[in-house]
């Protein structure tokens, strides 16, 4: 029988499967290495394989520590990422895939008709996750533009897939009128059975879902982890140090520690309102800035300038803006940064172009008191000297709960954020 | 059913099994160096970044804070009852003389680094009451803790008159400047003022100033007569930024 049907979506699709593959399998390696609570590098490169993991910040952490990485994050320690479904998906490709190649003109037209529209569904989610990428994020990580780009090859797999189901068309005759319109081979490949549509379907489900099940199974158990981080020996704020942030929804009581300057906290702040717990807490910010000319705890300033955006935050806290202050300065931190490192002046006139209603209160004695206070809560609670630091209630947040297992951490520390 | 049927499903299984097994592996391995960190630094060295441990936020130490300043002052809070939980009683002549174990001038000595941080507050000629002077000098240093634990007060009395009164009247001096202290922060619900506040009266017995004192030390009386008895009728006042 001679050849109906082409070999390339079974090509393309084979390609788009391997591209899949390889680099939700690179994705999902770099996401269950976490599960140890430490910090580990991630592959960001479009040849995982021949370049190391990177460690700091990068693209694809960035996209790994979003909200939009894993699924079910508040039941399970770091969620279930999603490359993981990804996975199974591209393993049903890869040998749905082979199976067009393989069987091209005894397959069912059907077969290749589900295969075609089931061939189609990553893309979708591929434009989401961009989307997201583009917009929340403001970057895109490399090993999520290979997935991308393999969810593109197989909507092209999947669209040639559907174009060929009922085999090539016959081209017109040499000389022949147009109008007479194309003829098919006269013997056409079969339709094949209905059930081969459920079949597919349960296999693609089966597939992209099997992974999943076994890494919940596999992920040990992390409440006995989660406790360990030291708490507030003396919460009560009698000296009035602490600023208290307005939220929308308060329902847990909370204390935090924070460098206006520190880009983690600015991080941690975006983690904690993009995941939608930041206006749930009933905070107390304790400003902590890492900067030796007001912090008696260092020898030398780590973030120059950041007790002046201290004392930025504190007068705001007189007008009840200390939060549109706070997140003003995390918005700018770059340029703030490096006016910080120019000198204080140069800080300054940054802060009074924003908030000149702050001139007379930055420098006022009052205000350098109530830093000093804040400063002396921290020793009178034996903090770490680090940024940011969050105790729910009492209790500490571990700074290693404080990315992938951070819903999962906090729903178990204080339950009532989740309700 | 034809071989050609089979191997894509054989092999999807196979790729299957595999990524499942690679997925178990990693979890399994995360779990392992999750339970044993040391394990985990050991197997990933390469990759993993070791999370650096921080300080302890912690009291102020300036560099005046040597050994033998801190010995003393650490018998100071020992004596005096600020560390150990007992009740605050301070400190007189006689207990400075046997816990200071060092001479008058090697006592004052080691106060001079703290030139730009304390102040002295003078009084009258056997009187005990702080002047406007003295009150704002007083709760200029107080205001000016940063992140100092002890603000000490070291009271005396000049030559005039007899051991005994003397005695008597650095501990009233001493006093006067704790209960203003105590008027000053007691509505701010600053219930450990007594641990905070050291206090020794040394009477006119031990490490008397000289009238040297009268330069260089912020007195509360300054551009007024400041001789060697002037500046014993007097208690120095500083927040001492040692680790204690």
């Amino acid at each position: 029988m001679s050849a109906k049907r082409p070999i390339v979506p079974g090509l393309v699709g084979l390609l788009a499967s391997s591209l899949g593959l390889f680099f939700s399998g690179f994705s999902t390696h770099d996401y269950a290495i976490q599960l140890d609570r430490q910090l580990h590098g991630a592959h960001c490169s479009f040849v995982p394989g021949l370049a190391d993991a990177t460690t700091g910040p990068n693209a694809c952490s960035a996209a790994m520590t979003s909200p939009y990485s894993a699924l079910l994050r508040d039941k399970l320690w770091g969620g279930v990422p999603i490359a993981l479904f990804a996975v199974g998906l591209y393993v049903f490709f890869f040998a749905a895939s082979l199976h067009l190649l393989l069987t091209r003109d005894e397959a069912g037209k059907r077969t290749w008709q589900t295969y075609g529209v089931a061939a189609l569904t990553p893309l979708p989610v591929s434009v989401l996750m961009l989307t997201i990428s583009l917009t929340k994020l403001d970057a895109i990580c490399k090993l999520c533009a290979g997935l991308y780009v393999a969810s593109l090859l197989l909507a092209i797999a999947g669209v040639l897939a559907l174009v060929y189901a009922g085999g090539r068309k016959a081209k017109p005759a040499e000389g022949a009128a147009i109008d007479q319109g194309a003829a098919t081979i006269p013997d056409a490949p079969p339709t094949g059975s209905w059930l081969s549509v459920p079949a597919q379907l349960a296999m693609l489900g089966l597939a992209t879902i099997t992974p999943a099940a076994i890494y919940v199974a596999s992920v040990p158990d992390y409440r006995p982890y989660l406790s360990g981080c030291g708490k507030l020996e003396a919460p009560s704020d009698r000296q009035h140090a602490l600023v208290k942030m307005k939220t929308s929804d308060p329902k847990q009581r909370a204390v935090s520690f924070e460098d206006p300057l520190c880009p983690t906290c600015k991080a941690f702040h975006q983690t904690l309102v993009t995941e939608g717990v930041y206006d749930k807490l009933d905070l107390s910010v304790a400003l902590f800035p890492l900067d030796s000319d007001c912090n008696w705890m260092l020898d030398r300033p780590l973030h120059p300038g950041s007790c002046q955006l201290a004392r930025a935050v504190l007068c705001g806290d007189k007008d009840g803006t200390a939060r549109v202050v706070l997140e003003w300065a995390y918005e700018h931190q770059e340029q703030l940064r490096e006016a910080g490192k120019s000198g204080v002046e140069a800080l300054r006139k940054k802060i009074l172009a924003r908030f000149p209603d702050l001139d007379a209160c930055l420098d006022a004695k009052e205000t350098k008191q109530r830093l000093d206070k804040a400063l002396q809560f921290a020793v009178a609670n034996k903090v770490p000297v680090s940024t940011p630091q969050l105790y729910l209630g009492d209790r500490r947040l571990c700074d290693e709960d404080t990315d992938l297992g951070l819903r999962y951490a906090i729903g178990q520390i204080a339950p009532k954020v989740e309700q | 059913m034809k071989a050609s049927t089979i191997v894509a499903p054989l092999v999807g299984a196979a790729l299957l099994f595999g990524a499942l097994g690679l997925v178990r592996r990693d979890v399994s391995a995360a779990a392992k160096r999750l339970a044993d960190p040391e394990l985990a630094q050991q197997e990933q060295g390469a990759t993993a970044v070791a999370s650096p441990s921080a300080a302890i936020a912690d009291d102020a130490e300036a560099a005046y804070c040597t050994p033998e300043f801190k010995g003393v002052l650490q018998r100071v809070l020992h004596a005096c009852g600020l560390v150990g939980g007992q009740e605050r009683r301070g400190c007189q002549p006689a207990d400075v003389k046997s816990f200071a174990s060092i001479s008058d001038e090697d006592f004052n000595a080691l106060f001079t680094p703290l030139e730009k941080r304390g102040a002295i507050i003078m009084f009258d000629d056997n009187a005990d009451k702080l002047d406007d002077g003295a009150k704002k000098v007083l709760d200029e240093r107080w205001d000016d803790r940063k992140g100092a634990r002890y603000f000490f007060v070291v009271s005396r009395a000049s030559k005039t008159g007899g051991a005994e009164l003397n005695r008597a009247l650095s501990h009233r001096r001493a006093n006067s400047v704790l209960f203003h202290l105590q008027e000053q922060t007691g509505h701010q619900g600053d219930e450990d003022l007594d641990k905070k506040v050291g206090m020794l009266w040394l009477g006119s017995e031990y490490a008397q100033l000289s009238k040297d004192y009268c330069q260089g030390w912020e007195t509360s009386r300054p551009g007024k007569k400041c001789d060697a008895e002037a500046i014993n009728r007097s208690a120095f006042v500083s927040w001492v930024d040692c680790r204690l």
